[in-house]
């Protein structure tokens, strides 16, 4: 456990890396120059609502910046409301529920017959039909899954930026992990149905969403809470996590209750049911959630409890201050954090909207609010300059680039979801990395010139003493790339 | 999202009296730093943790339990009779398993020692639940913190310090986060490779290109040069033992290089000089030994290196563990060949290697021939400081009312409590030391004499 002075050190060390990460780069040029206030802004714009410019989107954004971004607040709405341009080799991951779930259930029985047939002879297993691929679908769906991450977060055709990168944020603020083996089939149907659709809608609708899906009820546990055996993670992290926040008022005796209003909220494998109410299960008592009295009334307790806490301004707080560090800086002003918070409040979580102050905000656009590229965003720009994903093997180097790198799709552990500030990930060899995988990437790419006007002076004239095959890769690899 | 003293868990940890007093004043050798010395200096630390709950009653076999036998009746390790396939006896009580080899000269000479039923202070079936607590060192905990080792590490050189901590193949492993700086470098061969820095044309772009005096800019030229020379010393590590090599095969007459059809030499020569080579460390390396071979070498030469990370996995028997041999056996196999290398290069008088998993596996075998998840597990302690040769702490056998739930080995010792005994011997810590390093941690006197007081 750190100590204050060891979390002060750690900001101070944070705050001390963003002043100086000021360098040349991406500063707004005169005339005389070229870049100019408009192309940083527009670079800024481009990386940080989506992931990076695109030919088109470039030449966009510098016509006006702030126009440019409140259109694609509304433009990534519109795309959540549509369904998603997922090419056939991926559609499984978006089948509908209950077909995931019955064919989920299917391969764990054909795994534990294979169990009962098991030998302990390794050769007499691997002979034994379906024997070794006995995960197959669950492996595919995962990979399909991330797979369909980088399709969207690299290619405009493909997924809205925006609606890619507000996908991203949502998924990581509820975090799931792949590598639960309950969660693995159901990630890429969490990702299209819970997150895409509400990623700009209401903040409530979206957290029930995830309360009901399998992705969610398996990973936190829910799915095996109940009134005779409480399980009181899921109620624990829904108030720590994805709501109120640590140290905003409530109590043990709050997670508990909670833990007891969800019960009977379960997942139903056996007749493909991704979410069910379990009456049977559920915990008939009266409760009290922060001093507020729960008669019972099944379902209905759960509901209300989820959109009640939703609707708290330690939530409010807690989400404006997330959406600030994400899209503003590491530290963000708590004025921009008040005036987030106040807007989700009065709209009642209106995601939209809060978005909508957020780019309207000067703080958005000062230069002074710097942030450093995450892993995820240094291989999603990569692959955007690069004009999105070509073949498999971008999709099998980028995932492993992001493994590698620490940030593998969909796999973070613990529910509190990746941090994202430079002192996470501004990591001395990690950078060297980056540049191995901006020169493997640049081979098979036509040199993205459109970047050129975005690049600071120093950086395009070092970079315009090499030959064509070289530069590409070092635009990728340079400072400048590494800031959004 | 760092830990808050307030938060409701810590409350109510705190109710139920886990953190109700500062771990041990009183009872425990305290001990304070040498005048003039670093923090660190007195020894170095190796962890190597066994990702997926490794099977501690097939790696250290309670041959003399019949419940053992009864428990286990295809998988167990047939109790040692000096015959191939058997376990290798320790003492009345324990034997290893025979894939463990490698071992057992460790214990005779007295280095070697385990705490045989160890493990969090409660249950926790889920992997990744169990070991990042086990990496916090904060039981119960799901949020984020700081891992144990990182808080060690910043002892030696704050946060801005140079790294004090190294940890080869994984790319931020729980236990090594945090404000502390540490160094990192991937599995395998990869580690040897210096990727793009290794064009001379690329990487003096990229260093014009990182010329600046912003953190970002001297970030990159420190990575650029601490991956070079990582990368450099491990490669010329390996030219190196090619040359001992083949300088020892070209020595040899011709017959003697000469190798039977199933791969045995021909003559006692090429016997003693197979053997020599493999003393040297010479066969190539794969798997853990690689890794063990490249955090020796760079823990050697960088001596402000004092801890060091490494991780093995596949240990998730459910199904066809097998037993003398089998899929666990050559895991085993792998794992001794690591820790033999690992005794290798940390064998100085103030070194320690310790072994961990994230819990044990049923005492019972299941349905398919292999084992579940369960509680209680050995934990196992390497070093000159060590006093091995024999095992620590509790243990109440198989009988099935001594089993936790009626399945499961008991924990009866707090991990914390096996490593608070190693980080006060090794480095002296002081008990706030220890109590930010490892939270909540009570002194366990029942393990004091497993390692020699500073």
């Amino acid at each position: 456990m750190p100590t204050a002075t060891t979390v002060n050190r750690l900001l101070a060390w944070t705050l001390a890396g963003l002043t100086s990460l000021g360098s040349p780069a991406l500063r707004a040029q005169t005339d005389t120059g070229a870049p100019s206030a408009n192309t940083a802004a527009a670079w800024r714009a481009t990386s940080r609502l989506g992931y990076a410019p695109t030919p088109a989107s470039a030449q966009a954004a510098q016509a006006g910046p702030r126009a440019w971004a409140l259109q694609q607040i509304e433009a990534a709405y519109a795309a959540s409301q549509r369904t998603p341009l997922l090419p056939a080799e991926l559609a499984r991951i978006n089948a509908p529920l209950n077909d995931i779930v019955r064919d989920f259930h299917a391969e764990r029985e054909a795994r534990k017959t294979l169990r009962v047939q098991a030998s302990p002879d390794a050769t007499a297993r691997a002979a034994l039909p379906g024997a070794g691929g006995a995960e197959v679908f669950s492996r595919d769906m995962a990979q399909s899954a991330a797979a369909w991450r980088l399709m969207a977060c690299s290619d405009p055709t493909v997924e809205d930026p925006l609606l890619a990168r507000m996908t991203e944020f949502w998924f990581n603020h509820l975090n799931v992990f792949a590598g639960k083996g309950t969660v693995r089939p159901f990630v890429g149907h969490y990702v299209l149905n819970v997150i895409r659709p509400h990623a700009l809608g209401r903040f409530e609708d979206l957290l029930l969403a995830s309360a009901q899906h399998p992705a969610m009820l398996f990973y936190l546990d829910q799915a095996q809470s109940n009134s005779r055996g409480l399980n009181e993670n899921y109620a624990r992290e829904l108030m720590e996590l994805h709501t109120l926040g640590v140290n905003s008022g409530y109590m043990q005796a709050d997670v508990r209750e909670l833990a007891r209003i969800l019960t009977g909220w379960t997942v139903n494998l056996k007749d493909g049911e991704g979410f069910r109410f379990a009456e049977r299960l559920h915990d008939r008592g009266d409760k009290t959630l922060l001093g507020r009295n729960y008669p019972p009334e099944g379902m209905a307790e759960g509901e209300d409890a989820i959109r009640f806490l939703a609707r708290q301004p330690a939530t409010a707080r807690r989400i404006a201050t997330r959406l600030a560090s994400f899209f503003v800086a590491d530290q963000p002003p708590p004025a921009l954090v008040d005036r987030l918070s106040k807007t989700f409040l009065a709209t009642q979580g209106d995601i939209r909207a809060v978005m909508r102050t957020l780019v309207s905000a000067p703080e958005f656009w000062a230069a002074g609010n710097q942030l450093f590229k995450t892993p995820m965003d240094f291989a999603c720009s990569a692959l955007t300059a690069a004009g999105g994903v070509k073949e498999r093997r971008e999709i099998v180097q980028t995932l492993g680039f992001l493994a590698q790198a620490g940030q593998p799709m969909h796999g973070w552990q613990t529910p509190d979801g990746y941090k994202t500030d430079a002192a996470t990930w501004l990591a001395p060899e990690a950078l060297t990395r980056r540049a191995d995988h901006a020169m493997g990437l640049a081979q098979r790419m036509a040199e993205p010139a459109y970047l050129n006007v975005f690049l600071s002076g120093p950086t395009r004239e070092r970079i315009d003493r090499e030959a064509a095959p070289l530069r590409t890769g070092l635009m990728l690899a340079s400072p400048d790339f590494m800031r959004k | 999202m760092h830990p808050d003293l307030f938060s409701p868990r810590r409350r109510s940890l705190l109710q139920m009296g886990a953190l109700s007093a500062l771990p041990w004043g009183s009872g425990a050798w305290a001990q304070a730093l040498a005048p003039g010395k670093t923090p660190l200096d007195g020894g170095r630390l190796v962890v190597v943790m066994l990702r997926g709950a490794c099977d501690g009653l097939s790696a250290l076999v309670p041959y003399a339990d019949r419940d053992y036998y009864a428990l286990r009746p295809n998988i167990a390790i047939a109790a040692p009779d000096g015959s191939a396939q058997t376990a290798l006896r320790l003492d009345n009580t324990f034997a290893l398993h025979p894939a463990l080899g490698p071992l057992l000269p460790m214990w005779q000479q007295g280095v070697l020692g385990f705490v045989p039923a160890a493990g969090l202070p409660a249950p926790n079936r889920s992997h990744f639940d169990a070991q990042y607590q086990m990496e916090i060192a904060q039981p119960g905990r799901t949020s984020s913190a700081p891992g144990w080792l990182n808080q060690v590490a910043g002892l030696r050189a704050g946060a801005r310090g140079p790294a004090a901590a190294l940890g080869v193949g994984e790319a931020n492993p729980a236990i090594l986060g945090g404000p502390a700086s540490v160094k990192l470098i991937p599995r395998g061969q990869a580690a040897e490779r210096t990727g793009v820095l290794a064009n001379d044309k690329t990487r003096q772009a990229l260093l014009d290109l990182y010329a600046g005096d912003d953190s970002l800019s001297q970030a990159f030229r420190q990575g650029a040069g601490s991956r070079m020379q990582s990368a450099q010393e491990l490669s010329s590590e390996k030219t190196a033992a090619d040359v001992r090599r083949k300088a020892m095969a070209g020595d040899m007459p011709m017959a003697a290089r000469q190798l039977d059809r199933d791969g045995t030499p021909a003559g006692a020569q090429a016997q003693s000089a197979q053997m020599l080579a493999a003393s040297n460390g010479a066969p190539d390396p794969v798997g853990l030994q690689l890794d063990a071979q490249h955090l020796g070498t760079l823990m050697r030469n960088d001596r402000g290196l004092r801890l060091g990370f490494l991780s093995a996995g596949g240990w998730d028997t459910h199904a066809n563990q097998g037993a003398a041999t089998g899929q666990l056996a050559n895991n085993l196999g792998n794992l001794a060949r690591g820790v033999a290398q690992l005794r290798r290069d940390f064998s100085e008088p103030g070194d320690v290697i310790v072994v961990m998993s994230e819990f044990g596996r049923t005492t019972a075998e299941n349905g398919t021939r292999g084992t579940d998840h369960g509680f209680g597990n050995a934990m196992w302690l390497i070093g000159n400081r060590v006093n091995g040769g024999r095992w620590y702490g509790q243990w109440t056998g198989l009988a099935h009312g001594n089993l936790n739930e009626g399945r499961d080995l008991p924990a009866h010792h707090d991990y914390r409590a096996v490593l608070a005994q190693l980080l006060r011997s090794t480095f002296a810590l002081s008990d706030a030391q220890l109590s930010a390093a490892l939270p909540g941690v009570n002194w366990d006197r029942r393990l004091d004499g497993l390692l020699a007081k500073t």
